[in-house]
């Protein structure tokens, strides 16, 4: 008998098959797949499909039983030629079949931008692609686009996104749509619009993708995630103050309705009269003040003891920053009313400080000078706020 | 952009020519708005269209939105390039697609 190519990680069996599989050898592929079943006893099996080149019924009906004995089996790299064949099958509905990546070039391509994790080219008038240098940023990938697709579905006006490609010399990349767009970052910064501007711009985004509903398990649940943030704080907050703080957030009631999560004037883009988002990747459901509090942290909070820093980030003055947020929390309530916009902000700086102490502590702030600063800001502002706030909903 | 429209009793059909993008999708928008009143039966035909952007998805999406409940839309003559983004996007599973 001929053995198959396979690696074995763990519990997870890799199998390599190379060439045809029809009638002539099902039967024999079928015979060596049975004996690294016993052998091994995997949890899950992938059929890395690199290198068939085409698959009969006989060839199916192997893999129908094999999914049969191990539900947890899948192919992948599978080329277009075969994949079409698991489509008209209807193989495609019934297991995960995932088809081979499309292999790009970005050597000349124009290099539109740079950030901490990649480079972004210009590929063709109308497509960008976002290559990320390192090779296990996969699944991030993966999970960026369907974050993307969703919202996308759902009438969020962001860039297309297209397909995952490889990128030939190394690498994955994420292929989007070009927007021919500048942030609202840059806008401001360049005079071409105001602060009133900016604010009502955005706000009427923020509210659009705040009335979207989304089906709650394509999406992380924000108040999950506050909660984690919360919990982190137990060992650090004096036992009555972590009760409270734990307490509100759990109070705040579930909700379906999108967020952003990373909402700032760099993530949102001007094209022709339209406001655009970028930058999936924190999408997720809730209730708004989370996303008040993201807002918050990005204008006020991250930089309240070093102000340079949201020069830094936004290109922007704290004191502009500052103002914008007040603005942008005023027209989001729909009220000038001073009582009830400093109450809300209350609200949000209670979510905003849990994660930027978290944050803080976990980028080892206890054991430097600027990280204890942070960390005693932050207690500070739980000393004065928890007493005053009994909801955060608002 | 050059669309043609023919209007038949309850029946609409808007065939755009060229590029769907962001400077030709509000054209498309309003020659769908203005002749909607009453339409139960919209058909785009896309034998003459090269590309759709986002821009232009949108506008499909938010014309689906209102035939959803106003009677059924359908999109035709679609090419390879925009049944690929059709494919990519996941508007095929929203639209009906001849």
């Amino acid at each position: 008998m001929t053995e198959i190519k396979h690696t074995l990680e763990g519990g997870a069996l890799t199998i390599l098959p190379e060439g045809h599989i029809d009638s002539a050898n099902a039967a024999e592929a079928e015979e060596a797949i049975t004996a690294l079943r016993e052998r091994y006893s995997p949890e899950s099996v992938t059929i890395d499909c690199e290198k068939l080149t085409y698959i009969s019924s006989a060839g199916l009906r192997v893999i129908l039983r094999l999914k049969k004995a191990i539900p947890d089996t899948k192919l992948v790299n599978v080329s277009a030629e075969v994949y079409e064949i698991f489509e008209m099958t209807g193989f495609t509905e019934m297991m995960e079949i995932r088809k081979a990546y499309r292999v790009i070039s970005v050597e000349g391509c124009e290099v539109i931008g740079q950030g901490a994790n990649g480079k972004v080219y210009r590929i063709d008038p109308d497509t960008i692609v976002k290559v990320y240098l390192n090779p296990d940023a996969l699944p991030e990938i993966h999970r960026e686009r369907e974050l993307a697709r969703a919202a996308f579905v759902l009438g969020v006006p962001t860039a297309i996104p297209y397909d995952v490609v490889r990128i030939e010399g190394g690498g994955y990349g994420s292929v989007f749509e070009l927007l021919n767009a500048s942030s609202f970052a840059k806008l401001l910064i360049r005079g071409e619009k105001t602060v009133d501007e900016i604010a009502e711009m955005s706000i009427s985004l923020l509210k659009l993708i705040h009335s979207t509903v989304v089906k709650p398990d394509t999406m992380p649940d924000m108040r999950a995630v506050a909660l984690d943030w919360a919990r982190f704080l137990e060992k650090y907050l004096p036992a009555d103050q972590y009760a409270k703080l734990y307490s509100l957030i759990a109070a705040v009631p579930e909700d379906d309705h999108m967020m952003h999560g990373d909402y700032h004037l760099k993530n949102v883009m001007l094209q022709n009269g339209e406001s655009l988002l970028i930058d999936m990747d924190t999408l997720c459901h809730g209730h708004p003040i989370f996303e008040l509090a993201s807002m918050y942290n990005a204008y006020v909070g991250y930089a309240e003891l070093n102000h340079g820093q949201v020069m830094d980030f936004l290109g922007i003055s704290y004191e502009t920053a500052g103002e914008l947020w007040r603005k942008s929390l005023s027209l989001y309530l729909g009220t000038g009313d001073e009582a009830r916009i400093a109450e809300v902000e209350k609200k949000a700086m209670i979510v905003g400080y849990t994660r930027i102490m978290r944050r803080t502590i976990r980028r080892n702030g206890l054991n430097t000078e600027e990280g204890r600063a942070i960390i005693e800001n932050c207690r500070r502002h739980f000393n004065e706020l928890l007493p005053q706030i009994d909801a955060l909903t608002f | 952009m050059t669309i043609n429209t023919t209007k038949n009793g309850t029946e609409l059909c808007l065939a755009p020519e060229g590029r769907l993008d962001t400077v030709t999708a509000p054209e498309l928008e309003q020659a769908i708005n203005e002749n909607l009143e009453g339409v139960t039966e919209l058909t785009l035909d896309f034998a003459g269209l090269d590309y759709i952007s986002s821009a232009g998805l949108r506008v499909l999406l938010s014309a689906q939105k209102k035939m959803n409940a106003a009677g059924k839309m359908t999109v035709r003559n679609v090419n390879e390039t925009i049944s690929e983004i059709f494919e990519v996007t996941g508007f095929c599973d929203i639209l009906t697609i001849e």
